[in-house]
């Protein structure tokens, strides 16, 4: 999704008013609890929200030039990956094979095998359509970000075609956005 | 302050913004591994032997060089440069562009054309400038357009198909007679 990002893709900047700002917040908290107590630091409740609107109806969260959280249309927030480095347990994990980590990395959707072989690990309560982490056999941080097609117990029965999409990975066009002004 | 989570520090890469570990994927990993080397000899054990071999060969070349002759540091030093090729994700090569400029007459009303120039970015003329040049030197409107495919490109008002390619070499001696092509019916035409 971020493949092709770049900042001329902001359409354009806003600074939420109070009463959104606190809604952002709230839907995040919720979505990551283990995050609640860091989100004090994360988005201080004075300093200015800012939200991006981007083409393809994606949202960022920016707090001081800094994207933090993305969301598309209603969807969930999701971390960005610098971020998710810094709290790695707020989303639940899954580990792909290392085989898959190349194409990951170019953008591919994960696939089903990649997650059961294995190098891989599923965790087994995840559901379909949530935002998880995606890390990689042998390594200790995440690569990507993604949001899962299929549970966890149907990923492990169907083993075939995309299991999660890939929505934020190392190097894309989010990545290299470290500030935004 | 009880549970709260610290951040963790990952350490990135300095060459490739990637976590460390991750180097061995990014986009160019030769270039990383020097930084790797000094910085994260322990995520890539094998590296560090590599160099320690090289530095290793490396001394021992140099000590026999100085040896055989003082002046061998020219010679190498002088290496054919590298050409930089830009890699597009996904391993495949960009070409790099041929530089060149082509001039092409386009009619508008009947008697009345535009001629629009591509390519003088790539000798490193300044297009507004350009633009303005032009328009001064054959008394007509000039102007920076976006081009198709994102490209910029120069309109200029009327049929000044001739006499821009002795202005341009003129202005800009960077720019080469044989590098100016003319499109005419769909075909480039060399203009020298």
């Amino acid at each position: 999704m971020f493949k092709k990002f770049s900042s001329e893709e902001v359409s354009a900047q806003n600074q939420v008013k109070a009463s959104v700002q606190r809604k952002i917040r709230q839907s995040i908290a919720d979505e990551y609890p283990g995050l609640e107590q860091a989100l004090e630091d994360l988005l201080p409740k004075k300093s200015p929200l800012i939200v991006a609107k981007c083409q393809n109806h994606l949202n960022l969260v920016v707090v001081n030039n800094v994207p933090l959280f993305f969301n598309i249309r209603d969807g969930p927030y999701m971390p960005t990956l610098r971020l998710l480095h810094q709290y790695p347990d707020i989303m639940k994990k899954l580990q792909v094979d290392r085989g898959a980590i190349k194409f990951v990395l170019a953008g591919a959707n994960i696939m089903c095998p990649g997650l059961t072989s294995p190098g891989g690990a599923l965790d087994d309560t995840v559901a379909a359509e949530t935002p998880v982490a995606i890390m990689a056999e042998g390594k200790q941080h995440a690569l990507a970000i993604g949001f899962t097609k299929m549970s966890a117990k149907e990923i492990r029965d169907i083993n075939k075609g995309i299991g999660v999409d890939n929505m934020h990975y190392l190097n894309d066009g989010l990545w290299k956005m470290e500030h935004l002004d | 302050m009880a549970g709260k989570p610290q951040p963790v520090r990952v350490l990135y890469c300095a060459v490739c913004s990637l976590p460390a570990e991750y180097c061995e994927f990014g986009p160019d990993f030769e270039k990383c591994k020097p930084w790797l080397i000094q910085n994260a000899p322990d995520l890539y054990p094998d590296l560090v032997k590599e160099a320690n071999a090289k530095e290793a060969d490396k001394v021992a070349n140099q000590l026999q060089s100085t040896g055989i002759s003082s002046g061998g540091d020219g010679a190498a030093s002088s290496a054919p440069k590298q050409e930089e090729v830009k890699r597009l994700p996904g391993g495949k090569i960009k070409k790099k562009e041929r530089q060149e400029v082509t001039i092409e007459k386009m009619t508008r009303n009947k008697r009345k054309c535009i001629t629009t120039v591509k390519g003088l970015e790539l000798f490193g003329v300044k297009l507004s400038d350009a633009s303005k040049k032009l328009g001064k030197k054959f008394a007509t409107g000039a102007s920076v357009v976006k081009g198709p495919t994102e490209k910029d490109q120069i309109d200029v008002q009327g049929d000044i198909a001739y006499d821009i390619v002795e202005f341009i070499t003129d202005t800009w001696p960077d720019v080469p007679e044989a590098a100016i092509f003319f499109i005419e019916d769909g075909r480039k035409v060399p203009a020298a």
